[in-house]
């Protein structure tokens, strides 16, 4: 589907590959300090503008799919933007700043901003048949390029996914489903079946769910819920074999022995940053596309922004993927501000995610797996309620705040992620950061005026 | 009006630390305000079980102010929305969560610096949080503030 | 102690219906009346705390509350009246001088409420104060006699040559406070009263063009800025007084006395010191504050001649010095002395003027109304041929702007305002700012309570009484036919008494209303 003014043989003024959280961020940004350059959007997705971290809660039946959309459908047309969807880019030119896609178009620009995402991993697994399939020649091992052969089997990191998954619980009545990953992504996908009233089974590497992000007392919580209500977590284990019928997933055999029976599998291993199309283009990645402060590539009138990027950690003080929404909108909007002309500079970000399983909220930020040293340069203070499923975790580096978990209990987080952000030194204020009632009127006063006093305030 | 470009646009509601008394009368005329029927007595003996306070006290013994969305220039919240619900005014700067788009996904309260930003629970499960009374020529926490705590000015002055 | 001897002085009615369980009146008590029982979501409220303040009734969103005055329940007896009773069984319990704060509140005659003012009809036109000029202005300090000149030597009567401002060829006369109305703030301490009030003084008074008065408690540093309209006051404990603190006043006051306790020296108790009234005070942090009864350098009236010169001579003779006494039996005989002292005013404080803590018994029992008290001194001056020596400034509970132009009437130069200025700024008059905890923020030195008064609602409350009352000033004045507040002074023709004895007019020098001249 094309939008605006798109097959021009003029050079494209700004070209942006990708519709989600960065790109249009990016174009908006582009529009505030240029109101006529043209402005074109490349997406492989058929889909407009969705919002990708809100297919679970249309696959949990929370929303229509009509309020997936981020922007009126009027937004492209308004800002005189070119949309062209179906779109995926398979080669850069960098020489001649020019691309193709897939169904052999070619476009000029003067500026490229890839904005194209994360792709998400799908490991190698053994398949078996069951029954007369046996006798059919069907591939041995699953892997990214074949999956999708076999019904059932899903990714679910776009709205594609998530309506033929939708499509599948509903024409084969699936009310048992295995989450390969217990990431946020799996946990997101469990959220939205636990919501429809399904049982599922997570099977996760690590000794426990959600390692990344939380430590061991947060996991725990969020597990037992999950198992208190009937669901199965297998940790330590992966799937070792899948076995179909008919075509369709109907099992599977983990690492430790145990046959599961599954209608569905969802494959939430974790997702990479989509580099493929920087092949031979000389823009250097790393796992991610490597930009600098302003989002430059390391090819001339080519940004990045978004999943697709490593970006600096300020928590880490080096450059590192860190997708999450917030990240990728503040990027693309410092990447589009110098796209048109700006001097808007990134000044890092670090990682911050908030999920709701079964009804306990949590959030986490920074470096949360973390325990205290023996040399008092790392504190690390907890809080374990667990009659009232409440968790708090404050992790404390040389007297400034690097990580924080909140289970049960999520309310004015953002605090906490502003005294990390902006690297402020608590050492003063260490005895109340535990407070139930912890506010802004307990931060350094010079903090506070900041906050209370200054206009605007950059996260 | 407040809904236009120019001088008026820019308003923004100020804080006086030192002279907020910890009355938390802000806390319920807001909560009055953005009841069903807008009465006060009504409205807590009726209709508050799902009317959340968007303005919100913190005292420290002597120490005590009002704070609600300061309707951030660069809005952090409007960053971490993932559904588009929280927007910022083009024309006005004010910061809004559309309650129809919210999916209550806590994004914005996980990054608000300010905590301005509440789980409302009763009601639709979407987050909550000061609109700047739009409708109001003075948002009903400033005026109701008895000792000016608050103040409705011009950001540039 | 269970036994109860009086009952609470207010009951407290709070409208169920009305009631939401905001607790705002419950956080704005600093006397602990309300609690919220969270077990059935109400509010119970203990009258016996109760000071009558109306701060809750006043911050009650929904108006549930309603304090009101309790009858006294003791069997009525005209002679032992529940006041008497009341204050026996206090007494009898602590064993100590009763307390008490603001003005006596006893029936006394209000003679303002007796004296009626005058108005043109034919005979001599009246003026609109919004379509004419019309001055209210006044000038408080030394005043030359009409036919005075450079070189002519002193006028009869005159004590020493002061430093006069000479002009050329006009008439001699000593350094001037000019006021924009004849209205002034009264003495009142930064102790007594909140930094924030002091500083709603100070700047409306600057704003306005008047005077406030530090009172005895020093300038503090932050009213620097407010110093030309500043009356700084030099006290028995001679606190924050130093070469410095006087050349910065617009004008020195020297005190002697005040209206609510003449004889009585004042103490703040060591924990009301803190730093910064320390600092202001310039005594040590945590020392009891005591001002003597008298100056213990004054036990004379050349005594005081001494002191007015030595500030005189301290401010290079660049600003008025004056003295505030209480009105007492022999006024006119102490002002005259203060006059001929070399005061270049005389502040008299009556019977009913305010305290933020005075012993009850001699508030209620001492001095005299200042309304006579204005009348004798103004008569005696005059008499003596020294009147134009020394301005008068009255106080002691002036109510409106129709006191202020009676008090004019009389003789006063111009009046002090204290109370008044405490009202408009919140003050509910309940009595108690001796306990220091004041929920109006006013008469309280802690921080959760001095946070009450926005210095900016203070200051702009107490602007637009000022401007109210000079426009009422105004309008009785062209009433009256005077286009000039200086055409009034002593004009006691323009008054007439009302239900008042011989004695009494011949005192205030008024006929009585229906005499004609």
């Amino acid at each position: 589907m094309d939008k605006g003014n798109i097959m021009s043989n003029d050079s494209i003024d700004y070209l942006i590959i990708g519709n989600s959280a960065s790109g249009l961020a990016a174009a908006e940004s582009i529009r505030e300090l240029d109101g006529q350059g043209r402005i074109v959007i490349l997406t492989e997705e058929e889909y407009e503008n969705y919002s990708k971290p809100l297919i679970t809660y249309y696959l949990a039946g929370r929303i229509s799919a009509g309020r997936i959309y981020l922007k009126e459908e009027s937004f492209y047309r308004e800002n005189n933007i070119g949309l062209l969807t179906g779109a995926r880019v398979i080669s850069i030119n960098t020489g001649n700043n020019s691309l193709k896609t897939e169904d052999g178009r070619s476009f000029e620009y003067i500026r490229l901003l890839i904005a194209s995402g994360g792709k998400p991993i799908v490991p190698e697994i053994r398949h078996s048949t069951a029954g007369k399939e046996r006798k059919k020649n069907l591939e041995r091992y699953i892997d990214g390029s074949n999956y999708g052969n076999i019904g059932g089997i899903f990714t679910l990191t776009t709205l594609k996914d998530a309506i033929a998954i939708k499509e599948y619980i509903g024409k084969n009545k699936i009310d048992n489903i295995c989450i390969l990953g217990g990431g946020l992504i799996g946990l997101k996908s469990a959220e939205a079946f636990l919501e429809t009233g399904m049982k599922i089974t997570i099977i996760e590497l690590a000794d426990r769910i959600l390692a990344a992000t939380f430590d061991r007392e947060a996991s725990g919580i969020i597990e037992n819920t999950i198992r208190s209500a009937g669901n199965g977590i297998y940790t330590g284990n992966t799937i070792e074999e899948i076995f179909t019928d008919n075509g369709r997933i109907s099992g599977c055999r983990l690492k430790d022995g145990s046959q599961i029976e599954c209608g569905m599998l969802i494959i939430a291993v974790g997702v990479v940053p989509g580099i493929s199309i920087t092949r031979g283009t000389g823009i250097k990645t790393s796992r991610g596309i490597l930009v600098d402060d302003h989002m430059k590539t390391s090819v001339k009138n080519v940004y990045a922004s978004g999943d697709v990027v490593e970006s600096m950690d300020i928590l880490l003080g080096e450059n590192r993927n860190i997708a999450i929404w917030p990240l990728a909108v503040r990027q693309g909007y410092v990447a589009g501000n110098n796209m048109a002309g700006g001097e808007k500079s990134y000044s890092g970000g670090f990682f911050m995610n908030s999920v709701e399983i079964l009804g306990i909220p949590s959030v986490s930020m920074g470096l949360t797996n973390v325990e205290a040293s023996g040399d008092g340069s790392v504190e690390v203070k907890k809080e374990l309620k667990t009659d009232r499923r409440q968790y708090k975790k404050v992790v404390i580096r040389d007297n400034r705040i690097s990580g924080l978990i909140m289970v049960g209990n999520i309310e004015r987080a953002g605090i906490y992620a502003g005294l990390i952000k902006n690297r402020i030194d608590i050492s003063g204020i260490k005895q109340d950061i535990f407070r139930e009632d912890f506010g802004i009127l307990h931060l350094p006063s010079n903090y506070r005026k900041h906050l209370v006093v200054g206009e605007g305030i950059e996260v | 009006m407040r809904g236009k470009p120019g001088d008026e646009a820019m308003k923004r509601i100020f804080i006086k630390e030192e002279y907020c008394l910890g009355c938390r009368l802000c806390e319920i005329y807001c909560q009055v305000k953005h009841s069903k029927s807008k009465k006060i007595i009504k409205a807590f003996k009726e209709e508050l079980v799902d009317v959340l306070p968007r303005v919100l006290v913190e005292e420290i013994g002597h120490n005590a102010f009002a704070i609600q969305c300061r309707h951030c220039v660069d809005a952090p919240c409007v960053a971490a929305c993932i559904s588009g619900a929280m927007q910022k005014n083009k024309n006005t700067g004010v910061v809004t969560c559309d309650e129809e788009k919210c999916v209550g996904c806590w994004s914005c309260i996980m990054a608000c610096p300010y905590g301005a930003i509440k789980r409302d629970l009763v009601g639709r499960k979407i987050a909550s949080k000061c609109d700047l009374c739009e409708d109001e020529d003075i948002p009903v926490c400033v005026k109701n503030c008895p000792n000016e705590a608050l103040e409705f000015r011009d950001t540039g002055e | 102690m269970a036994l109860k001897l009086y009952q609470s002085e207010f009951s407290i009615e709070r409208d169920v219906e009305k009631c939401i369980s905001c607790q705002v009146c419950v956080r704005q008590c600093s006397n602990d009346v309300h609690e919220y029982i969270s077990e059935n979501d109400t509010i119970i409220s203990d009258s016996m705390k109760c000071v009558g303040c109306h701060r809750c009734e006043s911050m009650c969103p929904t108006g549930a509350i309603r304090i009101e005055e309790r009858e006294p329940h003791f069997k009525t007896n005209y002679n032992w009246s529940s006041g008497h009773l009341k204050n026996i069984y206090r007494q009898a319990d602590a064993g100590g001088v009763l307390l008490t704060g603001m003005g006596s509140d006893k029936p006394y005659p209000v003679y303002w409420d007796h004296i009626l003012f005058n108005a043109s009809q034919v005979t001599n036109p009246s003026i609109d104060p919004l379509r004419e000029p019309m001055e209210i202005k006044t000038f408080i300090g030394r005043k030359s006699v009409q036919q005075q000149y450079p070189g002519c030597g002193p006028g009869p009567g005159e004590i020493r040559d002061t430093g006069k401002k000479k002009e050329k060829n006009g008439p001699v006369v000593g350094p001037q406070l000019e006021l924009s109305t004849p209205v002034l703030f009264s003495a009142m301490s930064y102790g007594s009263i909140s930094f924030n009030a002091c500083r709603a003084l100070a700047e409306a008074a600057s704003e306005f063009g008047t005077c406030y008065n530090t009172g005895e408690g020093g300038l503090h540093r932050d009213l620097y800025g407010y110093a030309p309209n500043t009356i700084v006051q030099v006290a028995s404990g001679r606190f924050g007084v130093d070469r410095q603190y006087l050349n910065m006043g617009a004008a020195i006051e020297i005190k002697i006395g005040q209206g609510a306790k003449p004889g009585i020296g004042g103490h703040l108790p060591g924990e009301k010191v803190t730093e910064d009234v320390s600092i202001t005070r310039m005594i040590p942090m945590g020392s009891d504050a005591i001002s003597p009864a008298p100056h213990h350098d004054i036990y004379s009236i050349e005594d005081l001649a001494q002191l007015i010169y030595a500030l005189k001579e301290a401010t290079g003779w660049s600003k008025p010095v004056g003295v505030k006494v209480s009105a007492v039996h022999n006024i006119a005989p102490i002002a005259s002395g203060i006059v001929r002292a070399g005061a270049d005013f005389i502040t008299i404080d009556g019977l009913r003027g305010g305290t933020g803590a005075a012993p009850q018994v001699t508030r209620d029992n001492v001095g005299i109304p200042i309304e006579l008290a204005i009348a004798s001194v103004d008569e005696r001056l005059r008499e003596e041929g020294i009147r134009h020596f020394a301005s008068i400034l009255a106080a002691g509970s002036i109510r409106s702007s129709s006191d202020v132009i009676k008090a004019i009437a009389l003789g006063a130069d111009a009046v002090n305002i204290g109370t008044a200025a405490l009202v408009a700024m919140g003050c509910h008059l309940c009595q108690k700012c001796y306990t220091g905890k004041c929920n109006w923020g006013i008469a309280t030195q802690d921080p959760y309570l001095t946070k009450r008064l926005n210095p900016e609602v203070g200051k702009r409350r107490l602007l637009n009484l000022l401007r109210a009352w000079s426009l009422e000033i105004k309008e009785l004045l062209g009433g009256a036919g005077i286009n000039a507040i200086e055409s009034l002074r002593g004009n006691r023709e323009h008054l007439r008494g009302i239900g008042l004895s011989e004695k009494e007019l011949s005192i205030l020098g008024i006929k009585h209303a229906g005499e004609t001249w």
